[in-house]
């Protein structure tokens, strides 16, 4: 059983109030953490939900999200410093540039069995890791591209803004295209694809056109977030961030829309929270990991869905 | 001078790809018969190898002792494993398994640091520095008896998934879990019995290779990855495919490293794996538990 | 009556107690404590516990004990913002240590000069820190251990004075400090009309050198120059040695890093390297350093948790001048350092906040260590 999502009117209308509410954070709270989380927040729900798009709902495990955040961020790097492009140009070029190795990866890939195409977008952000850290001449490796400044928008508030808007853009477009035929046909094609091929869906256009937005909204994510921290390094590629987006999806409830964000919400700060043991602080996340896999196995979403289950039988 | 440079690359990259394989081997079983990835793989390798330089340099076992002795422990490891986290994983929570075994590495490499810091350690052995002199080449002694070791223990599996009962109940496992319960295979009892000789394996791997490398709690993350593309590459579940691409691997990168940057030999085996997988996506020797 | 009396005792007793303990200062310290740097972060945590050890067992710095917070950032700038950003919005840090990864310390960089608490760098290598510090830019950040450049300068003049500066191979680890190893290298030999024989980097965390070690046998350079540290370290030096090569070693060899046996041996014998720091100076005030650090820490100590104990000496040192431990004080009080380095030298920084300690010659003579120079970076 699959709860409706909203009617889109009245979603839209939910997140621009959110939006609206977000934007009013930098007046309640002078403190740089609480923006800085902010951004990193709004940045992991818009990398999540394209994940949660390739996976949740598409059935393609994905490991190839970070490298689209990298080369957005990279791309736009190169474009402002070394062509001297405006950011707002670079931005949509990021954009582009995500998009273009999506499709690479897609169009090559996506006739591949599932754990073959896991290993090629493994393979695909490991290799673009390293040529981030040995193609000197152009992204000098590891010692990264400092001086990344958005004329403007140097203070913590405006970059906050800046993000938290561009993010809630990208996730209402995400939204609707997941209520949208898109979405029911990718739901289609991750239940059945036999039978969705042969109600004339076409899987591989609706994967590549899934990879494709996902990657495009993390290179925009990408670009911002360098920008926010000012330098740019092969760190950006680091296993890390997918670590964390598959822990947003998997515990918020692939194919959930609202499960990841708030999962996204949740894990941006729980490697904060734990800061209090400093020495086991890393420990601690992976027993909170097993410990939630053990107990929830469907994810935040999946318990909610079990629940309401429960009390239908119950009611019956 | 030219020959035996060719050769001893050519000899290198046989030992690099048999000390993958040894790492791989384990992945493989569970991999294959379960299903499971398994990202704390790399932990366990690492495990074995503290283990082995707690009970060389506090027990004072012997070199040979110590392998035995830290494979066992393995074994029993893997017992606890598996009844504690995987008995309840089917093969379709391919998802859980991911976010289980990455929080189960997280806490093991994390708390390695915590309680032996990360300060590289070496465990002496009385072969440390030998090496041997084939027609111009050097071996490591310690290398040469990875070889064996390695060797040893593929045979070994070898003989147990094709000659015996067990390893038939494996690979009918492994073909499908269905007809498998339809002839009175029990699940659950056969897929113990890999985890425990999959995690055996990576001890036996960390117990072989501390010696050779310098132990401290972060070594795991090094091969990782390569055992995931090997293990794809090789046919999930193929042994022999598992090694017989990991020997391949290591002498393609010992090649390239030989005569170009050797930056460009790390980036050349995952470019080869992703050219493989685009041409061969079932990988190179084809799927399911067999020798 | 005698419950009055009791009262009043334990009033005045908690009023004695509170009154006898001022509370502490706050520094905040950002490392990589896990992940493949995590040998950078510890000993550099290590250092700095020492030094806090010995200014507390002292009755602490203007009275008041001091008390270091250690966040790890993971060698990632975005976590590394993270955590510092955290650490500063309570406003009990009055300073910032550390940081180590270059690229974690740029970023944080525009953090401190918006939240104006000074940061004060131990280990990290890049020049883009000490270019970007001091006057005309970040008047928060300060430096203490010397550029790559200068230290690699030191060694080359040195070599080319036993005529060995020629033909020297590079190998080093593919990070910013490996890269800054090879550009101090060019710019040093480039003066003196030489170049680098060759150059190749490894990826941080590789356990097995054989293919590159071979392929140096082949080319065999009149010497090879190591950039390398930890178990990336300890690594290529015990195959170097079961693989038999006897090319001469040079660069930043971390020599108490060796294996006696390797040592003993007498193979490395005419090996010649620069440190910022070396155990074996010897010198009344680092025997001390060497034994305390031994003691408290069951291990010796490096480079790494030398740059930090002196660096964390020059900000106590630093808010103990201040008189208030306000956060600008101390930067005052930063800038007029004039501190002596327990290698003799006198720690004070130019006008781009970077400090100029000495830097070690070292060379391995009959299977021991000895130091043969030292020089002003």
């Amino acid at each position: 059983m699959r709860r409706r999502p909203l009617p889109l009117p009245a979603s839209a209308a939910g997140i621009a109030a959110i939006w609206l509410v977000l934007l009013c954070v930098p007046w309640l709270t002078a403190s740089e953490y609480w923006l800085d989380t902010g951004i990193a927040i709004a940045t992991f729900a818009v990398l999540s939900t394209g994940l949660n798009l390739i996976y949740g709902y598409a059935g393609l495990l994905s490991f190839a999200q970070v490298a689209f955040f990298g080369l957005g961020g990279y791309g736009a790097a190169l474009l402002v410093t070394r062509l001297g492009w405006s950011f707002w140009l670079a931005l949509p070029a990021a954009a582009i540039i995500a998009t273009w190795a999506g499709l690479l990866i897609g169009y090559s890939s996506l006739r591949l069995s599932r754990h073959a195409f896991a290993i090629v977008s493994l393979s695909f952000a490991l290799l673009c890791g390293i040529v981030a850290r040995d193609w000197v001449a152009l992204t000098r490796g590891s010692m990264g591209i400092p001086g990344l400044s958005l004329p403007g928008f140097d203070a913590p508030a405006h970059m906050y803004r800046l993000t938290v808007t561009v993010a809630v853009i990208l996730l209402l477009g995400f939204h609707v295209l997941l209520s949208s035929r898109l979405g029911r046909a990718l739901q289609a094609i991750k239940l059945n694809e036999p039978l969705a091929q042969s109600q004339g869906i076409d899987p591989l256009r609706y994967k590549l056109l899934a990879i494709s937005v996902s990657a495009a909204a993390s290179g925009v994510m990408g670009a911002l977030f360098v920008f926010h921290l000012t330098i740019v390094d092969p760190s950006v590629f680091d296993f890390y961030y997918t670590e964390t987006m598959l822990i947003m999806v998997i515990l918020g409830g692939a194919g959930s829309f609202w499960g990841v964000i708030a999962a996204s919400a949740v894990f941006s700060i729980v490697p904060d929270l734990l800061r209090f043991s400093s020495d086991l602080r890393l420990t601690l996340y992976g027993l909170v990991l097993v410990a939630a896999m053990l107990l929830f196995p469907g994810g935040f979403a999946g318990m909610l869905r079990q629940r309401s289950l429960l009390r239908w039988k119950t009611r019956l | 001078m030219a020959d035996t440079y060719l050769l001893q690359l050519l000899l290198n990259g046989l030992v690099i790809g048999v000390i993958y394989a040894l790492i791989a081997m384990g992945l493989s079983l569970i991999f294959g018969l379960l299903g499971i990835v398994n990202f704390a793989h790399g932990e366990f390798y690492m495990l074995g190898a503290m283990l082995s330089f707690f009970a060389v340099t506090d027990l004072h076992l012997g070199y040979w002792t110590t392998i035995l002795a830290v494979t066992l422990v393995a074994g029993c490891v893997g017992v606890f494993f598996y009844h504690l986290f995987l008995s309840s994983l089917r093969a379709a929570d391919f998802e859980r398994s991911i976010l289980l075994t990455l929080g189960i590495s997280m806490v093991l490499q994390n708390g390695g640091i915590y309680l032996w810091t990360v300060t590289p350690r070496i465990v002496p052995t009385p072969y440390s520095y030998a090496a041997v002199t084939l027609g111009g080449m050097q071996l490591p002694v310690l290398r040469l008896f990875t070889l064996g070791i390695a060797t040893a223990a593929f045979l070994a599996l070898y003989l147990l998934l094709s000659h015996t009962l067990v390893g038939k109940a494996m690979r009918g496992l492994s073909q499908s879990s269905d007809a498998a319960a339809m002839v009175g295979i029990d699940h659950r009892s056969v897929a113990r019995l890999a985890v425990i000789i999959g995690i055996a394996l990576s001890g036996l791997a960390g117990a072989t290779l501390a010696p050779v490398y310098s132990v401290q709690p972060t070594m795991g993350s090094a091969f990782v990855f390569k055992a995931f593309a090997i293990v794809i590459i090789g046919g999930l579940g193929n042994i022999a495919g598992a090694a017989i691409t990991a020997i391949m691997l290591g002498i393609l990168e010992s090649l390239i490293g030989g005569f170009f940057p050797l930056t460009l030999a790390d980036s050349a085996g995952f470019i080869a794996m992703i050219v493989v997988l685009l041409f061969k996506p079932e990988g190179l020797f084809g799927r399911g538990v067999r020798v | 009556m005698k419950s009055l009396l009791v009262a009043v005792l334990a009033a005045s007793l908690f009023a004695t107690a509170a009154m006898a303990d001022p509370p502490p200062i706050h520094i905040g310290s950002t490392l990589p404590l896990t992940g493949n740097l995590a040998f950078f972060g510890q000993h550099s945590r290590w250092g700095t516990e020492l030094a806090v050890a010995e200014a507390n067992a002292a009755g602490g710095v203007l009275g008041r004990k001091i008390v270091v917070d250690y966040q790890d950032n993971q060698c990632n700038p975005a976590v590394g913002v993270s955590s510092v950003t955290r650490m500063l919005s309570d406003k009990t840090d009055v300073a910032l240590l550390d940081g180590v990864c270059s690229s974690v310390i740029l970023a944080i960089m525009p953090v401190v000069q918006r939240a104006q608490v000074p940061l004060v760098v131990a280990n990290g290598s890049a020049t883009a820190i000490a270019d970007a510090s001091g006057v005309g830019g970040n008047i928060w950040t300060f430096k203490v251990n010397p550029s790559d450049a200068s230290l690699v300068e030191a060694l080359v003049g040195w070599l080319q004075t036993q005529g060995k500066a020629d033909g020297i191979g590079f190998l080093g680890e593919d990070t910013d400090f490996g890269r800054a190893g090879v550009q101090a290298f060019e710019q040093a030999l480039g003066k003196r009309g030489l170049k680098l024989a060759s150059v190749e980097y490894y990826q941080q965390g590789t356990a097995d050198f054989t293919t590159v070690l071979t392929k140096v046998q082949r080319a065999a350079p009149k010497s090879l120059a190591l950039y390398s540290v930890g178990a990336d370290f300890q690594n290529l030096i015990r195959q170097y040695f079961s693989m038999g090569l006897t090319i001469p070693l040079t660069g930043r060899l971390l020599t108490d890093q060796i294996p006696k046996e390797i040592l003993a041996s007498g193979r490395l014998n005419g090996a010649t390297a620069v440190q910022p720091y070396t155990a074996e100076i010897d010198l009344p005030a680092n025997h001390a350093f060497v034994t305390a650090f031994q003691k408290m820490h069951d291990a010796p100590p490096n480079l790494l948790s030398y740059e930090a104990y002196e660096t964390t000496r020059v900000l106590l040192d630093a808010i103990k001048r201040s008189g208030t431990a306000e956060p600008a004080a101390i930067r005052e009080a930063l800038t007029k350092t004039k501190l002596k380095s327990i290698l003799g030298a006198e720690i004070e920084f130019d006008n781009h906040n970077l400090a100029h300690n000495n830097a070690v010659i070292v060379m391995i003579k009959d299977g021991k260590v000895q130091v043969v120079g030292l020089s002003k970076t």
